[in-house]
């Protein structure tokens, strides 16, 4: 037995109690990182170096070993955002949620595999390889945030920081049975963050306990004057106020987003959980959504996020950092760079990107995209002021093989797929536990609450967690 | 439908390349994501509600004061770099 | 055919921050390369821009002084191109929503005449590193990456070159009074882009409109403007039409060459910045801001002629910076004489400081020092011969006026008695000199001056010895 097959809360109790030390679970992480890193791929670089420290266990995250997602600059520590551009650039300086995470005495075990550039979500982009789940290899374990799902989910370490623009950590976390927290824009600082969608990123994690949830939450939190747009607002105790009795809470199911669910094993496990909730108190509605709306989403996101993307990935060219080609002028290096640098599919974006920017169709794409944003964010808002939460299954099935050839142009594919961005575009909190697993294989769940109410949201899910039992679920037995 | 040649002078003007067949494979993703921006454009209302930057309305709490920080070192700003000529960056010719 | 030029100016303006527009970076012209750079300079992978307020002020003052309308919320969008003098791939500056928008300048012709020059828009951006090419390399420095700019634009209202290079001057040294910009062309502080076209004198459609870029003086914007009017009248003349183009002026040839057609316009693609937030600014803050602008040149000139009652020449003298005309008023403020600080400032300090490269700002004889003798002067303290000792030797020692009076016992005797009990003596010794006077060789007067004031050991004030000797001479 291995104090890492637990939750942070029960670690650091271990810790406390002397049962086991940092040093000990460090040594143990980078065992199983690198046992399990033919298997899995979920990580770029394995950092075996252990220092030893004056730790104060009182602080719940001292001594608790950590992976993050290597978009996510860590000073010293090379960081690729899975991208061959970026193959050799080492930052000079820690991202904010890394540098919290160490002011909090965390051990970083490594940077983990994500879609290149954190634009895709099946975690098979990467330039160092394709990310595999854990509780089935022949299957994918979400993305972008692939690796640090793999991770956590494997056993490796209890929590993995990840970054989530459209659902990728919400998504990676229904597909390997872990809990995936995305908070409010502007709740954790983007410092150091590499930006995929400015004003879609959300820096997420993945863990295995609601609890853990929120004590991570209460550590990455709160305004930093290295980012313009984190909130003032006051970062709340959220592992103290966990509560599970849900009287009076009022959640609203989205009728068109179930219709579009085809799998029956989903549509069970979803309505195991409701009738929990009620249990727990809370009063559970239906109610309609313009399907138009529902299907504008996966454009939607595309259009802002790729156009956004295009611009923020265009100080990658070789000069100041990253892995120049040579070239005859600047112009030729600049050029070489981009086409050997970056992979078919990111490329793909960026064009797209770029051509919705264009002076002639910005008015109907780009901005209409933006327009369309404010529509639907006005119609989810309209819901939680008479809702406290919005509850819907993460994703419409479990993780598919690398080889399924998905029907991701049907109506139903596309917005059973894609609504979790939802809450990108209007910056909620929002949440995806497990709810339950059909043939061994993690099924997620989705809570989406209003904006800066990350307490009731994690309520929710705790409350809906302790019912259903499917706590700390980790894979890796195929 | 959106041309080889058009895909072409995008990416290049992205200052990158790809091949016959990434052209291809694009130039069907474009049919499909245009084809669905087109739908976008039946939505009531679409076209009279302002574009959304943010993801909710807020605005600037604090603005950085004119005051100094250390910058980098030169040898910090220089681990990344190809090729320098002393406190300078080198590259090949700026042509243009 | 005779045309008439159709004129437009872009002007770029660094302002005099501390500090980059989005980075705590420090900005100094001249450090050695690539020190004053920060990780957001060089748009490393993560980092955010971080927004200058001395910058937000500096637009906003400079826009009250144009005139503008101040917008109350700051928005800021991406300008997209790659280039390598700018590290992020896209220049982040403010396209849809200008901080400042419909102003206007006055501005005064050569021949005295008024020009009302219309400014559309004024807007904060962040200036490019600077490369330094050679014949198969280019150097990086990123020092100037991020300075914070204001980009200042008029209409096409500009009719002349004269109007032209007296609307960027009158820029220019308006934006450095206000202490916003150096407004250094040759440094590189202002820059000029124009756009200029023909047509036919006294109709009312515009021609094919050329760019001419990066003008660094105003010398070379009279012979870019010249040369462009030459070369399009000519094409005009002949038939052809003028291309629509981006040109350079080459200081060599003294002529304008293409840069690139507009055929191959880039496309900016600009959208909304994500990563500032808007900025609502606050009554208070902008009040604060317009209060502590100074008087402004016209105003302060006016108060010079009517209140002071100096010259037009030496109030515009006075006028010839900002921190001489401060200097002026805070000496003048103490010792309530314009006439004799702008004469002392005029003469004595300008010549001293001439002689000894000084300028205001540096030279050792602070306001204070110069008030103090101005009013021992004033006060017939000391004669201006003395005061003129004085003077000398507070160039090189720091003891105040005062001090050297006393130390060199120097106080003028303005005592009457005490003067009418000399001139008494002196009238006694030289009974001839009275004789010779009275039969009308009245130049012997400054001979009996002389002595009375060598009795008096040189104190006795000259004035007064004179005015009493003669007094008694024609009694």
């Amino acid at each position: 037995m291995s104090y890492l097959d637990k939750t942070i809360i029960e670690i650091n109790k271990a810790l406390k109690e002397g049962k086991t030390t940092p040093k000990e679970l460090f040594e143990q992480s980078i065992e199983r990182a690198k046992k399990y890193q033919n298997k899995y791929n979920s990580f770029v670089t394995i950092t075996d170096k252990y220092e030893e420290k004056e730790y104060n266990f009182n602080n719940k995250l001292a001594g608790i070993p950590c992976a993050i997602k290597d978009n996510f600059s860590t000073k010293g520590i090379r960081t690729t955002g899975s991208s061959n551009i970026l193959d050799n650039y080492v930052p000079v300086f820690d991202a904010t949620a890394v540098k919290k995470l160490k002011e909090n005495q965390i051990n970083i075990v490594g940077k983990t595999v994500l879609d290149e550039l954190a634009m895709g979500g099946t975690g098979t982009t990467g330039y160092t390889g394709v990310v595999k789940n854990p509780y089935d290899i022949t299957r994918q374990a979400g993305g972008s945030s692939g690796g640090s799902a793999a991770a956590v989910a494997s056993g490796i370490v209890p929590f993995a920081l990840g970054s989530d623009t459209g659902d990728s950590v919400r998504k990676p976390a229904s597909l390997c049975g872990l809990v995936g927290f995305k908070p409010t824009w502007g709740r954790i600082s983007r410092f150091g963050l590499f930006p995929f969608a400015p004003s879609l990123d959300h820096v997420a994690y993945f863990t295995r306990s609601v609890e853990d949830s929120a004590v991570i939450l209460e550590s990455l939190a709160g305004q930093d004057y290295n980012d313009y747009t984190s909130s003032n607002k006051k970062v709340e105790k959220y592992y103290e106020n966990l509560n599970k009795d849900l009287k009076g809470k009022k959640l609203v199911v989205i009728k068109e987003i179930i219709d579009s669910v085809y799998d029956n094993k989903v549509i069970a496990c979803f309505n195991k959980s409701l009738d929990e909730l009620e249990k727990c108190g809370a009063v559970i509605e239906y109610q309609s959504v313009d399907e138009k709306l529902l299907k504008a989403i996966y454009p939607t996101y595309m259009v802002i996020s790729c156009a956004e993307a295009t611009s923020n990935n265009a100080n990658l060219d070789g000069i100041k950092f990253g892995n120049r080609q040579d070239g005859a002028s600047i112009d030729e290096v600049m050029f070489n760079t981009r086409t050997k640098g970056f992979g078919e599919f990111i490329k793909r974006r960026f064009v797209l990107g770029s051509y919705a920017l264009a002076k002639q169709n910005q008015e109907k794409l780009f901005l209409r995209a933006q327009k369309v944003r404010r529509l639907i964010v006005e119609k989810v808002n309209d819901l939680l002021k008479e809702y406290d939460a919005i509850v819907l299954p993460a994703s419409g099935d479990v993780a598919p093989r690398f080889d399924s050839q998905s029907e991701k142009l049907s109506d139903n594919y596309l917005i059973a797929e894609n609504h979790l961005a939802i809450a990108n575009f209007a910056g909620l909190p929002s949440i995806t536990i497990p709810m339950g697993k059909k043939e061994g294989l993690p099924i997620g769940i989705n809570i989406t609450g209003r904006l800066f109410d990350e307490q009731t949201t994690l309520n929710i899910a705790y409350a809906l967690e302790s019912k259903l039992g499917y706590k700390n679920m980790m894979g890796g037995n195929k | 439908m959106i041309s080889i040649e058009e895909l072409k002078d995008l990416a290049n003007r992205l200052k990158f390349d790809m091949s016959e067949e990434e052209y291809q494979t694009l130039q069907k993703e474009f049919e499909i994501i245009l084809k669905q921006m087109d739908l976008i454009g039946q939505i009531e209302n679409v076209d009279t509600v302002e574009p959304m930057t943010f993801p909710y309305p807020v605005s600037a709490s604090w603005i950085r004061e004119d005051v100094e920080q250390e910058g980098l070192e030169i040898e910090e700003l220089m681990s990344n770099i190809k090729d320098r000529m002393g406190n300078f960056i080198k590259v090949p010719k700026v042509v243009g | 055919m005779i045309y008439e030029p159709v004129i437009g100016i872009e002007v770029h303006c660094e302002l005099k921050t501390k500090t980059k527009m989005f980075s705590p970076a420090k900005v100094n012209f001249g450090d050695a390369p690539n020190t004053n750079v920060n990780a957001i300079d060089l748009a490393y992978p993560g980092i955010m821009p971080l927004i200058n307020k001395k910058a937000i002020e500096y637009a906003i003052a400079a826009s009250h002084v144009l005139n503008m309308k101040i917008d109350r919320d700051l928005w800021f969008d991406r300008k997209n191109y790659f280039y390598s003098d700018l590290p992020k791939g896209f220049q982040i500056t403010q396209d849809k929503r200008p901080i400042g928008s419909q102003g206007y300048l006055m501005v005064k012709l050569p021949n005295n005449d008024e020009k009302r020059v219309n400014i559309t828009r004024l807007h904060m951006e962040e200036d490019t590193a600077k490369q330094i090419h050679y014949n198969d390399y280019t150097l990086i420095d990123y020092n100037r990456c991020g300075t914070p700019l204001i980009e200042i634009v008029t209409d096409a209202g500009i009719r002349s070159v004269e109007e032209a290079v007296a609307y960027i001057d009158k820029l220019k040294s308006t934006l450095a009074f206000i202490g916003v910009s150096d407004a250094k062309m040759e440094e590189g502080s202002i820059r000029c882009d124009i756009n200029i076209s023909l047509r036919e004198k006294g109709t009312k459609v515009f021609g094919t409109k050329v760019e001419v870029k990066n003008l660094n003086s105003l010398n070379n914007v009279a012979l870019a403007l010249n040369y462009e009017i030459e070369r399009q009248s000519k094409l005009l003349d002949n038939g052809e039409k003028v291309a629509q183009e981006t040109r350079r002026f080459d200081e060599l040839t003294k002529q304008t060459v293409t840069l690139r057609s507009k055929v191959d316009a880039v496309d900016y693609k600009y959208f909304t910045e994500p990563n500032i937030l808007p900025i609502h600014l606050e009554e208070e803050l902008i009040s604060k801001v317009i209060d502590s602008i100074p008087e402004l040149p016209e105003s302060r000139k006016q108060r010079y002629l009517k209140e002071y009652n100096l010259s037009d020449y030496d109030a515009s003298l006075l006028l010839q910076s900002r921190e001489f005309s401060d200097y002026f008023e805070k000496c003048n403020n103490l010792c309530k004489q314009p006439k004799l600080v702008a004469n002392w400032l005029l003469v004595d300090m300008s010549s001293y400081m001439n002689k000894e490269n000084l300028n205001i700002t540096n030279v050792n004889i602070d306001y204070q020092r110069l008030a103090e003798l101005i009013t021992l002067i004033s006060e017939n303290k000391i004669s201006s011969k003395q005061a003129k000792e004085v003077f000398e030797i507070m160039k090189t020692e720091d003891k105040t006026p005062n001090e050297i009076v006393k130390e060199k016992n120097m106080i003028q005797v303005s005592d009457e008695g005490l003067i009418i009990s000399l001139i008494d003596e002196v009238l006694n010794e030289n009974p001839q000199t009275i004789e010779q006077y009275k039969s009308g060789r009245t130049n012997v007067l400054g001979f009996l001056v002389g002595q009375v004031i060598k009795k008096s050991k040189g104190q006795a004030n000259p004035g007064m010895v004179s005015k009493i000797l003669n007094q008694k001479l024609n009694s």
